[in-house]
């Protein structure tokens, strides 16, 4: 069952930017660098650097659900696209 | 000052008898200016008691009694002393008409002539169903009082509100906030809502320099945020070198 382009579940994939890489591309971006790495190591340094941004937040903003869990969620890495994205912040 | 030389003048004329007015709109039929004038100065009272019903409808009264005057006028240039009824009977409707023309005429919002006469009617019918069962008649009640389509009376209810000016204070002269004080800026940005973001920010900022080089290069190549663009330093750390 097809759905519509676009169409994002609370379990789907995170939107990537336009410049934006996939971890296979990721993993031969910093081989290339020297720090040999596969594409399920790049996914894993992705997600612990979520889940520390998220740790803060899920302090903050008390929904109940774990830095682990937001880490993961699609929503919140497209919120972090944004905000890291965005040149008008003051970060 | 104008409007108390004007009950002067009214009041310096005695009312006329039936008789009297039959007789000077005889003489007015035949031409005799002096008989037309005789009539309009002796209904002068009449034309300042009807403008004086509409005071309360944010008109100066020496407006309402100029209106009233050029509608008594007009019923006396109308007046068929043959009918048998009495001058005043006649131009009351005239001298009403025309007040009302005009107290309707200056709203901001334009309506045909009979459009206004039923707002007119409609405003009377909820003030009297307000006073009698102290609730406001819905707009079919209205209409089935009016005997006019509930449509039409929806359409006119809608349109007649009254326009207020933004500049001028609530309630009343002695109001120190203005109607436009109390709209919402929407642009605005709310306070709690910057200080929100502002400790989201420096929250984000301070994971941020604690990320390892390794995860901070994978964020910003998943994130496409390259040395490129000027946001890379709004990475704090950008001490990256590459190889490890």
């Amino acid at each position: 069952m097809s759905m519509p382009k676009g169409t994002k579940f609370k379990s789907g994939y995170a939107t990537v930017t336009d410049q934006g890489l996939g971890y296979r591309e990721i993993a031969e971006v910093l081989t290339a660098e020297g720090y040999k790495m596969n594409h399920a190591t790049a996914r894993n340094y992705f997600l612990r650097a979520m889940e520390k941004l998220a740790s803060p937040m899920v302090k903050l903003v008390n929904t109940g659900r774990t830095a682990e869990d937001l880490a993961a969620d699609p929503q919140f890495q497209d919120a972090m696209i944004q905000i890291l994205s965005s040149k008008k912040r003051d970060v | 000052m104008q409007q108390f030389k004007s009950y002067q003048q009214a009041t310096k004329h005695k009312l006329l008898t039936k008789e009297e007015e039959v007789d000077l709109a005889q003489k007015m039929e035949k031409g005799d200016k002096w008989a037309r004038e005789k009539l309009i100065t002796s209904n002068l009272r009449l034309a300042i008691s009807e403008a004086n019903k509409f005071r309360n409808s944010n008109v100066p009264m020496e407006d309402l009694i100029q209106e009233s005057h050029i509608g008594l006028i007009r019923a006396v240039d109308r007046f068929d002393w043959r009918r048998g009824f009495r001058f005043s009977t006649y131009a009351v409707w005239w001298i009403k008409q025309s007040v009302r023309r005009y107290v309707n005429g200056s709203s901001h919002v334009k309506f045909p002539s009979g459009s206004r006469n039923l707002i007119w009617k409609i405003n009377n019918v909820r003030r009297e169903y307000e006073k009698e069962f102290s609730v406001y008649p819905t707009n079919e009640e209205i209409a089935e009082i009016l005997g006019e389509p509930v449509n039409t009376v929806a359409n006119l209810r809608s349109g007649m509100q009254w326009p207020i000016n933004l500049d001028s204070p609530i309630g009343g002269e002695d109001g120190s906030r203005t109607f436009g004080e109390t709209i919402e800026d929407t642009d605005a940005k709310d306070p709690s809502e910057a200080l929100d973001q502002q400790k989201l920010l420096s929250l984000i900022h301070g994971v941020l320099e604690n990320l390892s080089p390794q995860e901070e290069r994978v964020l910003r190549l998943r994130f496409g945020i390259t040395e490129k663009e000027n946001n890379i330093q709004n990475f704090p750390s950008n001490q990256y070198k590459g190889v490890r």
